[in-house]
């Protein structure tokens, strides 16, 4: 299979089960994208959103006939909307056995400020 | 679908979303299955494959049990510890048992798993694969 004609075929596409939480440091955001290779995995983020997709191929060869079949290829997307509590610049994404965990740590509170009124 | 905590949001793109979720199959919406983990089993001259989407597990994080009439995969997907906001993986303990009603050759079988996709290959035994038999006319 040349690269070309796999980046040209449509692969339906899914939606993946998605986790959000909450710790001490930031927000964590964990998606479920098994089969989905580093190199076929893209993290962008626009004004408010954060947008994954990520193409999992066919991993069954050409000859085989299928017997069961419960999950097929797909393309994953998902958007998740940003808290403007996150900090931008330093999130953090890693993929590890399928699983995409994003970390959105939180924006460092300017510290308050007493603006003097100066009289005219 | 969204952390909404943001002051003044709009929603770029929010009527495609309505619409493609609107035509989405029924059964997938939000990622949602029946069974965790979903099983594929296919066949071709030489074996048979299970594989199975199982992300977020390490191999020794999962028990593969090979009995007389079956393949059980079972194992625990861990709970993130935090405060949830939206929990939509499937967590805790799982086992699928995949029943064997073919002869393979029990020691040969391997398993892989890349990008939490599991692999368990079993070749079919040597004296099952169909032969012709030719007659001899009398």
């Amino acid at each position: 299979m040349s690269e070309n004609t796999h980046e040209t075929k449509a692969l339906p596409r899914v939606s993946p089960a998605m986790d959000i939480l909450e710790r001490d440091d930031g927000f964590y955001v964990f998606m479920d994208i098994p089969g989905v290779r580093r190199e076929d995995l893209k993290i962008d983020i626009n004004e408010t959103e954060l947008v994954v997709t990520g193409r999992a191929p066919q991993g069954a060869s050409d000859k085989e006939t299928f017997l069961e079949v419960q999950f097929g290829p797909g393309e994953y997307t998902r958007a998740v909307s940003l808290s403007d509590r996150v900090d931008r610049e330093r999130i953090k994404a890693t993929l590890k056995d399928g699983v995409l965990t994003v970390f959105l740590p939180r924006l460092e509170k300017p510290a308050a400020r007493r603006i003097p009124v100066q009289t005219a | 679908m969204v952390l909404d905590f943001n002051t003044l949001y709009t929603y770029p793109g929010r009527f495609e979303r309505l619409f493609e979720d609107f035509f989405k199959p029924m059964y997938g919406g939000e990622g949602r299955r029946p069974v965790f983990p979903p099983l594929n089993v296919s066949e071709d001259e030489a074996n048979y494959y299970v594989r199975s989407e199982i992300p977020g597990l390490p191999m020794d994080g999962l028990e593969l049990t090979l009995t007389e009439k079956s393949l059980v995969i079972r194992g625990e997907r861990p709970t993130e510890q935090g405060k949830y906001y939206r929990q939509e993986r499937p967590a805790g303990f799982f086992q699928r048992v995949v029943a064997l009603n073919v002869p393979v050759d029990r020691d040969s079988v391997r398993a892989t798993l890349t990008d939490g996709i599991l692999t368990v290959i079993l070749p079919k035994c040597e004296g099952c694969i169909p032969r012709k038999i030719s007659i001899d006319v009398a």
